[in-house]
């Protein structure tokens, strides 16, 4: 099929019913790619409808095995048996692993699944491999993560009939824009253009406006607004956002996250029942890569039971001598993983108070993911918000898909005769962005949970008398200081005149679109007028590599503080 | 019509990377005319100013925060909400009425007149500085509010510069 020779942009030009019609061979289609699981969903002009694969599967498994050499994901492949997934030549929890270097504590914890992740502390991308007839074939998660994305993507044409381009991604919130840039990368390597990069209960948050928009259809515009938390926790990460939804508009309120989920649970447990599990499988044989996939197996499936059941056996013969068997309680699996559970509640906790809205004026509570069916899970949420109930509307593990979907209908420039399209989602920053000044300090230019387009400024000025250059290191989190957070970029403005310090005046503006591309500006601003003395620099961010946490310490060996920058007091 | 008054250091300078974004991503010439949210917002919050001249283009930012918005001095909160939600699906760049040439600017204007607005306190703090702002507007009778035009010049300058 040809590419069709038309834009978005100039469609919407035309009146609405014409639209609909002609650009629905561009209508974006909705990935929710879960660290356990994925599936993909698209707008078929009446409803959003998931697909499935050829063995009927809406819900599909996040893997790739590079059996004999040739890849093929969970999408196409059929699996024997469970363990073959666990032999080493499989690779999953991809998205754990995207984006991440090996100081990462993320990095470490995935040191246990049944395939090689190796760290050398260094600050580089770890070393992932496969075990291919007893040979190491080294791999990266974008390299997995395109792989599987090739298959959906394929899946998808032959079902639609047309060629896939524009997708709308799911995204954890607590993902840095490093780790975005490797998404939009897995899916340029796979052949798909990124529409939007939607934090997971934000798309939750969409649906949630459209369902209400649908129940109270003549309601629309009167600005009696609904206030829904969302919570969301899946195998990889825990997600959390307060939003207000009226007329089909979700604004978001407020986002937290972070990489907590039933991975960790899962690990927590793993350990419980054998806890010199690390020192077992420090040699990595086909033979350990077994016993931990064995083990990982027989805790997965006691785990799922403890969600039904309030006790399970588990039987498991790990082959290399020891055996396990035990019987193991709900109270003890919530004893192991008190501390992730206590994660969660802070993080609704964190949410709402960022969204200064109190838990009384909380409409719904809605709780989706993998993990919403553990019984821990659905008290906290409900006990933090103090509710009797959860939200009924919508099916947990496949509400993100759907509001992906959606989104990718509206940003499509798709209309629906009934309204079922005329929603729109206003984003907020999960994370600030700011940069470092005041010595180590991180300086937050726009700080987070800043409705999205945003554009802010504020002014610095130099350390040392005659200082003609500064370094703009641009860096993204929460931490006070910059090593807490992530490093974007770096760019070095020149030209300022020599005059003591504290008088130059630098200004850095940072501005996000949309479709959250970051731009930063910086420039220095003549003494006396306030014209620029040399043009402000214009830098599209991130621009640092693998290896990023190098550069600012080795910039900083090789620098000092020559370079650096303080705020000035009065904010512009 | 002529009156002058303080300049801020903070609009101008704010404006420099202002148009050199719309003149990198629009291609359209009334673009320019669009004015800085932020600085908008902000001129508002620093109370008194006038203008050397009223510029023939129009600016879609021009009057008070309660104009942005649509909506009377007196609106409730509801009204203000109301008013924001279907403001940003015409403004909002993801909603799919919106101009193609729409860049956020607008949304961003309405967006923060909605911030200062729902907020009691800092609605209470404009409302006040509408007051005085008004009582100076009697002695000039422009009431564009560009930045720029405080100082024509620098308009021109900073338009054919960057």
């Amino acid at each position: 099929m040809a590419e069709p020779a038309y834009t978005v942009a100039s469609d919407s030009e035309t009146t609405g019913e014409e639209k609909s019609s002609s650009t629905f061979a561009e209508i974006a289609i909705g990935i929710d790619i879960g660290t356990s699981q994925c599936s993909i969903a698209v707008w078929n002009g009446s409803q959003v409808e998931l697909l499935k694969n050829t063995r009927n599967q809406k819900l599909m498994r996040s893997y790739v095995t590079f059996k004999d050499g040739v890849p093929s994901g969970g999408v196409s492949s059929q699996l024997l048996h469970e363990h073959e997934m666990l032999s080493g030549a499989a690779i999953f929890n991809m998205k754990r692993l995207i984006g991440r270097v090996d100081t990462d504590p993320v990095v470490h914890a995935s040191k246990s699944l049944p395939f090689l992740v190796q760290t050398l502390d260094i600050g580089v991308r770890p070393f992932i491999a496969a075990l291919v007839n007893n040979v190491w074939r080294s791999t990266s998660p974008e390299e997995v993560l395109a792989i599987f994305l090739v298959e959906l993507k394929a899946m998808a044409e032959v079902q639609l009939k047309r060629p896939i381009r524009n997708v709308v991604l799911t995204i954890p919130v607590s993902f840095s824009r490093f780790q975005l840039t490797r998404i939009e990368r897995a899916c340029a390597m796979a052949g798909l253009h990124v529409l939007r990069l939607m934090p997971e209960p934000t798309a939750v948050a969409l649906l949630y406006a459209q369902q209400q928009q649908q129940t109270a259809h003549d309601n629309m515009g009167s600005g009696s607004e609904k206030i829904a938390l969302i919570f969301n926790m899946g195998a990889g990460y825990c997600d959390v956002a307060v939003t207000a939804t009226a007329g089909g508009v979700s604004q978001i309120k407020a986002l937290a996250g972070s990489a907590v989920g039933g991975e960790d649970l899962l690990q927590n447990m793993m350990h419980h029942l054998l806890p010199d599990a690390e020192s077992l499988f420090l040699d990595r044989g086909i033979n350990e890569i077994k016993s931990m996939g064995l083990l990982r197996v027989a805790t997965q499936d006691a785990i799922h039971k403890l969600s039904f059941q309030h006790s399970v056996q588990i039987d498991v013969d790990l082959g290399t001598g020891s055996k396990i068997s035990k019987v193991v309680d709900r109270g003890e699996f919530e004893d192991v993983n008190r501390k992730v559970f206590e994660k969660c509640e802070s993080l609704i906790t964190q949410c709402l108070h960022d969204a200064k809205v109190q838990i009384e004026d909380v409409g719904d509570v809605i709780l989706v993911g993998g993990c919403s069916n553990i019984p821990k899970i659905k008290n906290l949420v409900l006990n933090v918000c103090k509710r009797d109930e959860l939200y009924k509307g919508m099916n947990p593990l496949e509400a993100a898909v759907c509001g992906a979907a959606l989104e990718g209908a509206v940003a499509s420039g798709l209309s629906d005769p009934f309204g079922n399209l005329d929603l729109l989602t206003i984003q907020a920053t999960p994370l600030a962005i700011g940069i470092r000044a005041d010595g180590n300090n991180f300086v937050p230019i726009i700080p987070r949970n800043t409705t999205m387009p945003a554009r802010r400024e504020l002014l610095f000025t130099t350390v040392h008398d005659n200082q003609t250059q500064a370094l703009i290191f641009v860096y993204e989190g929460e931490g006070k200081t910059v090593e807490e957070n992530h490093l974007l970029g770096y760019f070095k403005i020149t030209g300022i005149t020599p005059a003591p310090k504290g008088v130059p005046e630098i200004n850095v503006c940072m501005d996000i679109d949309a479709s959250n591309a970051l731009r930063v500006f910086a420039g220095v601003l003549q003494p006396g007028s306030h014209l620029p003395a040399i043009p402000f620099m214009e830098v599209r961010m991130p621009t640092v590599d693998d290896g990023h946490g190098w550069c600012a310490e080795a910039l900083h060996r090789a620098h000092g503080s020559s370079l650096d920058l303080v705020t000035v007091q009065k904010k512009i | 019509m002529s009156g002058t008054l303080t300049l801020t250091a903070a609009t101008t300078l704010f404006s420099l990377p202002e148009n050199r974004l719309s003149s990198t991503h629009n291609t359209t010439p009334a673009s320019f005319t669009k004015t800085p949210s932020a600085a908008h917002l902000r001129r508002c919050k620093v109370s008194a100013r006038a203008c050397t001249e009223t510029r023939p283009e129009t600016c879609r930012s021009r009057g008070s925060l309660y104009e942005i918005l649509r909506i009377n001095n007196n609106a409730s909160q509801n009204e203000i909400k109301s008013a924001y939600r279907s403001l940003a699906k015409v403004y909002h760049p993801d909603a799919s009425v919106s101009h193609p040439e729409s860049d956020g600017r607008d949304f961003i204007e309405i967006h923060n007149a909605y911030a200062t607005l729902s907020d009691p306190a800092s609605r209470a703090l404009y409302d006040l500085s509408l007051g005085a702002r008004r009582q100076r507007r009697q002695t000039v009778s422009s009431s564009s509010s560009s930045p720029f035009d405080f100082c024509p010049t620098r308009r021109w300058e900073t338009d054919q510069c960057w």
